[in-house]
């Protein structure tokens, strides 16, 4: 594999470890709400046809393998990946598990600064960071940065932009 | 800025008064087909006065006197003020140096009766001050107040000196014809260039969408029910079925440069663009008059379309990329042909080199991916078709037939999407060559470049290739260049954007000490 990590060096900090709880977290409450929706459907099968093809039980093996695939690989795959940077005058951020995305934005062009924080992020004191530019294809995320570090860097973030002039396009 | 407390009122300005006329048609446009229904339903029914129907009309033509009423905007010295509403009253107030464009458009009412609608571009994207139907002398003088106030601010060293005059008395001493510096003139529209408008095929969008809305009503047509129908087809099927086919396809071809030819002249009839106060200003339209400027500083880019067909014929067409227009994507030619388009280029870039540069291939794998990712659909249908061919037991040579057809027309399709896909860097630009038929350049100026984007999918990790996106507040907001070797789109980026990527770039001993 030629990531462009062989090119550009990686970001320097990772994201709060708790951001690996919280991600499996949501994803296995998404696994748990489509593996019952499949079963109520595979056990509601014979209503519909005669018995339960084999096809029928192959597709849900399948699906819910995939599913507990996902909830136990994707969380530290994600947390691996996903790294970030400030500097003086750029913020680098890398994100994906299977694709990967990294996005590097001159400070100078930032117009907001947002960190956000939902329900499940509140129990695990993470936050999400948000830095938009003038383009609607740039905005950078951070998910699950330590609640306190979040703003911290967000103090930073506004420092440093609020001292740049021009209206940023 | 200017403090409220000092400036001497200025005062409000309606509206031009023909607007009560325009306004109540516009409504009743509006209110037509409510309307019509209702006076005919009134009228049909029994027991029911004529003058039931009254209010229908009624309402409409008071509501469109309200604008008029309640509209009100000014200028004052530094400021663009405007004041609408009547429950909800809404101010906007724009200050002058941040005037981005000027747009003029007319209606053909409007034009009738001498007026237009001043649409003034203000903040980043959404801002858009309406001044609707203002004297078509007074408009032309107001767009060449605003757009030489925003240069004067730009140069001036107290812009916020208190002269708050009075539009009128401006308009006085501004009025035209005044211009500063004489209108620079890029292109006026050329009749020969009507030989393209059957090549491009934007219109046929617009056809299909008319015929999509005539089959909606075409069910409750008395000829189009089933018995007609096949009464017609058995009389079809008399005939000899190519002969019919060719009347039809000649027909077909006989309409479509009628509506081609038609739509070209109607959109395009007096064109005019033209430099002036540091703006790029469009006028074209038979019906509809449309004037359009865009602040040169704001055109950060360009887009040069060789459509296929329009390719063949030698034409092209030319978009700006703005910043702080309503569709960051303006075309400022109509297809022409590729000497006019390539010379208007180079007038608003400015400069040839971005239009002349060859652009890099990308190499063998990416030729791979593009013609493998256009030989998805047709082995999904190739598939398909074989599916139903063993469930239905059908015989085979459609399947083979079909197969023979697009497949081989999937392989010449990616390997054309293949040849259009480049990218190349000049002193000032990033520019990006794609399309499947379409050949398009887009030419970004590397300074309109807020943030860069490298995705890699997982089959793209596996080949070292990454899909470069330039972010920007022009145009549709970001340029992707698909499928470069990983390596160099992290080169294209640095070389675009000195600096931004410094920081994470191997260390090199000789030119980069620290």
């Amino acid at each position: 594999m030629t990531d462009v990590t062989t090119t550009l060096r990686d970001p320097a900090h990772q994201v709060s470890p708790r951001a690996v709880t919280y991600w499996r977290v949501g994803a296995a409450i998404g696994a748990v709400v489509l593996v019952g929706l499949l079963v109520a459907a595979y056990v509601a099968m014979p209503w519909v046809m005669d018995g339960r093809p084999w096809w029928g039980t192959t597709l849900l093996v399948l699906l819910v393998a995939v599913e507990v695939a996902y909830v136990v690989a994707m969380p530290s795959i994600r947390f691996r990946v996903h790294r970030w940077e400030v500097t003086e005058t750029a913020i680098h951020t890398r994100s994906g598990w299977i694709s990967r995305e990294t996005r590097i934005a001159p400070l100078s062009r930032v117009q907001t600064v947002d960190s956000q924080q939902g329900a499940l992020m509140r129990v695990f004191r993470l936050s999400t960071l948000v830095v938009t530019t003038a383009s609607a294809a740039g905005p950078l995320t951070i998910v699950g940065l330590d609640q306190d570090e979040a703003r911290r860097v967000v103090a930073d973030l506004v420092a440093i932009t609020g001292a740049s002039q021009g209206d940023a396009t | 800025m200017t403090d409220q407390s000092t400036v001497p009122e200025v005062e409000w300005q309606r509206l031009d008064p023909r607007l009560l006329v325009i306004g109540p048609l516009r409504a009743l446009r509006q209110f037509l087909v409510p309307a019509v229904v209702a006076v005919f339903g009134v009228s049909r029914s029994d027991g029911m006065q004529w003058w039931w129907s009254l209010p229908i009309v009624l309402v409409p033509l008071v509501l469109g006197l309200l604008p008029w009423l309640t509209t009100r905007y000014r200028i004052t010295g530094s400021r663009l003020e405007h004041r609408s509403g009547w429950l909800n009253k809404t101010m906007v107030t724009a200050p002058l140096d941040r005037v981005r464009s000027v747009d003029l458009e007319s209606s053909l009412v409007q034009r009738v009766l001498g007026v237009t609608t001043v649409n003034i571009g203000t903040g980043v994207d959404e801002t858009r001050i309406k001044l609707d139907t203002i004297a078509r002398e007074d408009a032309a003088g107001l767009r060449g107040l605003l757009l030489a106030q925003r240069t004067a601010t730009a140069t001036a060293t107290a812009p916020d000196s208190p002269d708050a005059h009075d539009f009128g008395d401006v308009l006085a001493t501004q009025a035209p014809p005044a211009p500063v510096e004489p209108a620079e003139v890029l292109a006026t529209i050329d009749w020969s260039w009507l030989r393209f408008a059957p090549f491009s095929l934007s219109r046929l969008v617009v056809v299909a969408a008319a015929l999509g809305a005539f089959s909606q009503f075409a069910d409750d047509l008395p000829l189009l029910d089933a018995e007609h129908l096949s009464g017609a087809w058995e009389w079809v099927v008399s005939f000899a079925i190519p002969l019919v086919a060719a009347v039809l396809f000649v027909l077909a071809l006989v309409a479509w440069l009628f509506i081609s030819v038609g739509g070209y002249v109607v959109q395009w009839f007096g064109l005019r663009l033209t430099r002036e106060h540091g703006s790029l200003h469009l006028t074209a339209g038979l019906l509809t008059t449309k004037s359009v400027s865009v602040e040169e500083s704001r055109v950060r880019g360009l887009v040069l379309d060789e459509p296929l067909l329009l390719r063949v014929v030698g034409g092209a067409e030319l978009s700006t990329l703005a910043t702080g227009v309503e569709n960051g994507v303006t075309a400022i030619l109509p297809p022409a042909p590729v000497s006019v388009v390539r010379r208007v280029g180079a007038d608003v870039l400015p400069g040839t080199e971005p239009l002349d540069v060859p652009t890099l291939r990308h190499g063998a794998a990416a030729r791979r991916r593009s013609i493998v990712r256009s030989l998805w659909l047709p082995l999904l249908l190739v598939a398909g078709a074989g599916a139903a061919t063993v469930a239905l037991d059908l015989p085979w040579w459609p399947v083979a037939m079909l197969a023979v057809v697009l497949l081989p027309l999937g392989v010449v399709l990616g390997e054309s999407a293949y040849r259009h896909l480049g990218h190349a860097l000049t002193s000032g630009h990033l520019v990006s060559g794609d399309g499947v038929t379409t050949r398009r350049r887009t030419i970004l100026e590397s300074e309109g470049i807020i943030g860069w984007v490298v995705v890699q999918s997982f089959f793209q990790r596996r080949l070292g290739l990454a899909t470069l996106v330039a972010t920007t507040a022009a145009g549709a907001e970001s340029v992707r260049i698909v499928d470069l070797p990983v390596g160099r789109a992290v080169e294209v980026a640095d070389a675009a954007t000195p600096g931004l990527l410094t920081a994470w770039l191997p260390r090199r001993q000789d030119d980069r000490p620290s």
